[in-house]
C-alpha cells in the first residue's frame, strides 16, 4: 500500500506549490529578441521576486490580446507590445493603467510617457544593403533609395503602412520635423502613397516579419532592405555582407502592458517594475541593439561606449530621424492602412 | 425482405439501427462544438460593430471594397491553376503507378506519400531554398550559362503556385490512383483484344472508369486551396494575396473581427458554390455516359 500514499503525497506536493511561487504568464515576440529579453530582463527580475513566470510567445500581439480580452480569457499577465500597438489597445480599453506608485514615473522621459504601456526599449527602421552589390558606394539617403537609375537593385519593404509612409516623405525632400504635420492633411497621405507607388516596380519582396526581412539581406535575396536596426545589426555580425545607416530612421519604442483583467495584476506591474531596472534594459543590448528608453541606462557606463553608436537612441545618431508617433497612429491608422493596400493592389 | 417481415427481426434491425446511430453521437458532438458553433459565431461576428451594435455595415464596406474582390480573385486563380496542375501531373502519375507491379506500386507510393509526412511550414521553406535568387536552381541555370539573369521563380504567383502543387499532388493522387487500380484488369484485356491502341484504351476505357476518382480528388483541391495561407504568406513575397491573407491582414493590422468575419463567409459561400459545382458537373456526366450506352 506504501505506493499508494508515496503517489498521494506527490500529488499533494505538486498541487501545493503553485501556491508557494507568485505565477506571472508574460507574453513576448519570441525569436532571438524574445530570448533576449527574457535572459536579460525578466529572467533575472523573476529570480530576484521569486516569481514562477511562464513565457508565451505571439507574433501579433495585440491581436492576441484582443482575442484574450474580448473573450473574457486573460491568460496573460504582461503583454511586449509596440508603442502604436499600446496606443491602439489602450484606446480600445484592452490595458489595465500602469501603476505608477510600483512603476518609477521618471523612468520615462516625457515625450514617451503612456499611461498603459511602459516602453522600455527603441530601434529604428532603418536602410540596410548588401555591400557585396554597392560596395564603399550604397545610397546614403532615402531619396538616393529611391532612385533607381543611380542604384539599381532589387528593393524589400515591409508590407505594412507603418514607418514606410514617414520614409517616404523624408525621401521626397519633406524634413522630419514635418513629417506628421504633413501627412495629417490629405494631400500630405496621398503625397506619400504615391511616393511609395512609384518604387514598387522595384521592390520584389514585401516582407512580413522581422526574421523574414533578416533572411532577404542574408541570402541576398534583395539588395535594399528597409528593416528594424536590430535585425540588420545580428546579420552584420552574424558576418553577412550587409551594412546599414541611422540616417533618417523611424525610431520606434516596444513597450509592457498589463491585459484589462490579467489574473496578476499587481505582480504583473511589480515584475515590469524589477525587469525594466536601468541594469537590465541597458542588459539587453548585449544580445539585441534596441537601445534604452529609460536616460539612465545609458549612465554610469551600463552599456559599452562602442555598442552605443549601434543603438537608434544614442546621442550620436540623433537628428536625422523621426519619432514614430503613436497618437498619430491611433487616430489615422487606419485610413494609411487603406490607402496603403489599395496602392499594392493597383 | 420476407425476412424483415417477421416483426421480432425488424424490431431488432430498427434497435440495431438505433445502436449504430448512436455509436456517431461523439463524432456529431465534435463536429457541432469544432464546426458549427465557430461558423455561426462568426456570422454573428459579422453583423456587430467594434462596440458590439448590430449592423450591416461591415457587409457593406468589405462588398464595396475592391480590396475584397482582387482578393477573391486571386483565390479563385490560384485554386483553379493548382488543380490544372494537379491532373496534368497527377493523371499520368496515377496510371503508372496503377499499371506497375502491386509491391513496385507500393514502394513508389511510399515516395508519393513521404512530403505528406512532413510539415508544411518544413515544405514551404524548402521550395524558398530551391528557387530564390541565389538558390540551388537559379545558380545551376547562371552557372551553366542557361539564362544570364536569376529568373524570378518566387516571391510572386509562379514560385506560389508551385508550393501548392507540391503540397497538394499526393492528396490528389489517392483518390485518382484508387479508382484507377479498381478497375477490371479485363476490360483493359478486351480494349487491347479489340485492337484499341494504348492511347484509345487510356481515352475509352481508363480515364471515363476514374472520373470518379479525378472528381474527388478535385473537390479535395478545392477544399484545401482556397483556404491557403502559408504557401502564400511566404512564397508569395506580399504579392500573392488571397482571401486568407486578406483576412489575417484584416485581424491584425485593422483589427477589425466584423469584416475578417464577413470575409470569412464569403470564403464558405465560394466553398458551397464550387462544391455544388462540383455535385452538378458529376451528376451531369454520369447521366450523360448512361446515355451513350443506352444509346
Amino acid at each position: 500500500m506504501s505506493w499508494l500514499r508515496i503517489s498521494l503525497a506527490a500529488i499533494a506536493v505538486t498541487a501545493a506549490l503553485p501556491v508557494c511561487a507568485q505565477t506571472v504568464t508574460i507574453t513576448t515576440a519570441g525569436g532571438d529578441y524574445g530570448n533576449a529579453v527574457k535572459t536579460a530582463m525578466w529572467g533575472p527580475a523573476a529570480k530576484e521576486l521569486g516569481y514562477d513566470v511562464r513565457e508565451e510567445t505571439q507574433s501579433d500581439g495585440l491581436a492576441a490580446l484582443k482575442m484574450q480580452v474580448t473573450s473574457g480569457a486573460v491568460s496573460t499577465d504582461i503583454i511586449h507590445l509596440g508603442s502604436p500597438e499600446g496606443a491602439q489597445a489602450a484606446a480600445q480599453s484592452l490595458l489595465e493603467p500602469l501603476d505608477y506608485k510600483i512603476i518609477d514615473p521618471k523612468s520615462v522621459p516625457d515625450g514617451a510617457k503612456s499611461d498603459y504601456c511602459y516602453p522600455f526599449d527603441s530601434y529604428g527602421t532603418v536602410m540596410s544593403w548588401s555591400t557585396k552589390t554597392y560596395g564603399q558606394n550604397p545610397p546614403k539617403t532615402w531619396a538616393e533609395f529611391w532612385d533607381v537609375a543611380k542604384f539599381p537593385g532589387r528593393r524589400a519593404l515591409r508590407a505594412n503602412a507603418q514607418d514606410l509612409i514617414e520614409i517616404a516623405l523624408l525621401s521626397d525632400g519633406v524634413a522630419p520635423a514635418d513629417v506628421y504635420p504633413t501627412l495629417s492633411t490629405p494631400e500630405g497621405l496621398a503625397r506619400a502613397i504615391k511616393r511609395l507607388e512609384a518604387i514598387k516596380p522595384n521592390v520584389s519582396v514585401w516582407w512580413t516579419s522581422g526574421a523574414q526581412s533578416a533572411q532577404l539581406l542574408k541570402d541576398g535575396e534583395a539588395d535594399l532592405v528597409v528593416t528594424w536596426n536590430g535585425r540588420a545589426q545580428t546579420v552584420k555580425a552574424d558576418g553577412g555582407a550587409v551594412d546599414y545607416t541611422f540616417k533618417g530612421s523611424v525610431i520606434g519604442t516596444d513597450c509592457l502592458g498589463v491585459p484589462k483583467g490579467a489574473p496578476n495584476k499587481e505582480a504583473a506591474m511589480k515584475l515590469i517594475a524589477a525587469m525594466t531596472q536601468p541594469a537590465r534594459v541597458a542588459k539587453l543590448t548585449d544580445f539585441i541593439a534596441y537601445g534604452p528608453v529609460n536616460p539612465a541606462g545609458y549612465e554610469g557606463g551600463l552599456i559599452p561606449k562602442d555598442r552605443l553608436k549601434t543603438l537608434a537612441t544614442a546621442p550620436e545618431n540623433a537628428g536625422t530621424s523621426v519619432f514614430s508617433n503613436a497618437d498619430w497612429w491611433v487616430k489615422n491608422g487606419e485610413a494609411a492602412q487603406k490607402a496603403f493596400d489599395e496602392m499594392m493592389n493597383r | 425482405m420476407t425476412v424483415l417481415a417477421d416483426p421480432a427481426l425488424a424490431a431488432d434491425a430498427r434497435r440495431e439501427r438505433r445502436f449504430f446511430l448512436s455509436l456517431s453521437l461523439p463524432a456529431l458532438f465534435i463536429v457541432g462544438l469544432a464546426a458549427i458553433l465557430p461558423i455561426l459565431w462568426i456570422i454573428r461576428q459579422s453583423f456587430l460593430t467594434t462596440g458590439g451594435d448590430y449592423t450591416v455595415g461591415n457587409y457593406e464596406k468589405v462588398l464595396s471594397s475592391g480590396l475584397t474582390w482582387a482578393a477573391l480573385v486571386t483565390t479563385v486563380e490560384l485554386s483553379f491553376g493548382t488543380l490544372a496542375f494537379c491532373i496534368l501531373l497527377g493523371t499520368p502519375l496515377a496510371l503508372a503507378l496503377a499499371s506497375v507491379r502491386p509491391r513496385v506500386a507500393n514502394l513508389l507510393m511510399a515516395f508519393v506519400m513521404l512530403p505528406l509526412w512532413t510539415s508544411i511550414l518544413v515544405r514551404t521553406y524548402g521550395w524558398l531554398v530551391l528557387l530564390r535568387r541565389e538558390g540551388l536552381i537559379n545558380t545551376a541555370l547562371t552557372g551553366s550559362g542557361l539564362t544570364a539573369e536569376p529568373l524570378p521563380l518566387v516571391y510572386n504567383f509562379t514560385g506560389t503556385l508551385i508550393g501548392m502543387v507540391h503540397y497538394m499532388l499526393p492528396l490528389f493522387l489517392l483518390p485518382v490512383y484508387a479508382a484507377m487500380r479498381d478497375i477490371d484488369a479485363n476490360l483493359v484485356r478486351a480494349s487491347a483484344s479489340m485492337g484499341a491502341t494504348l492511347a484509345q484504351t487510356i481515352r475509352t476505357v481508363i480515364l471515363p472508369l476514374s472520373t470518379g476518382g479525378i472528381f474527388s480528388g478535385s473537390l479535395i483541391v478545392f477544399i484545401y486551396t482556397i483556404g491557403f495561407f502559408i504557401t502564400p504568406a511566404v512564397l508569395g513575397g506580399g504579392k500573392v494575396n488571397p482571401l486568407s491573407i486578406r483576412i489575417e491582414r484584416t485581424l491584425s493590422t485593422f483589427q477589425d473581427w466584423g469584416s475578417a468575419s464577413v470575409l470569412g463567409i464569403l470564403l464558405l459561400v465560394l466553398m458551397a458554390l464550387i462544391g455544388m459545382m462540383f455535385l452538378v458537373a458529376r451528376r451531369l456526366m454520369a447521366r450523360n455516359k448512361f446515355g451513350t450506352a443506352h444509346a
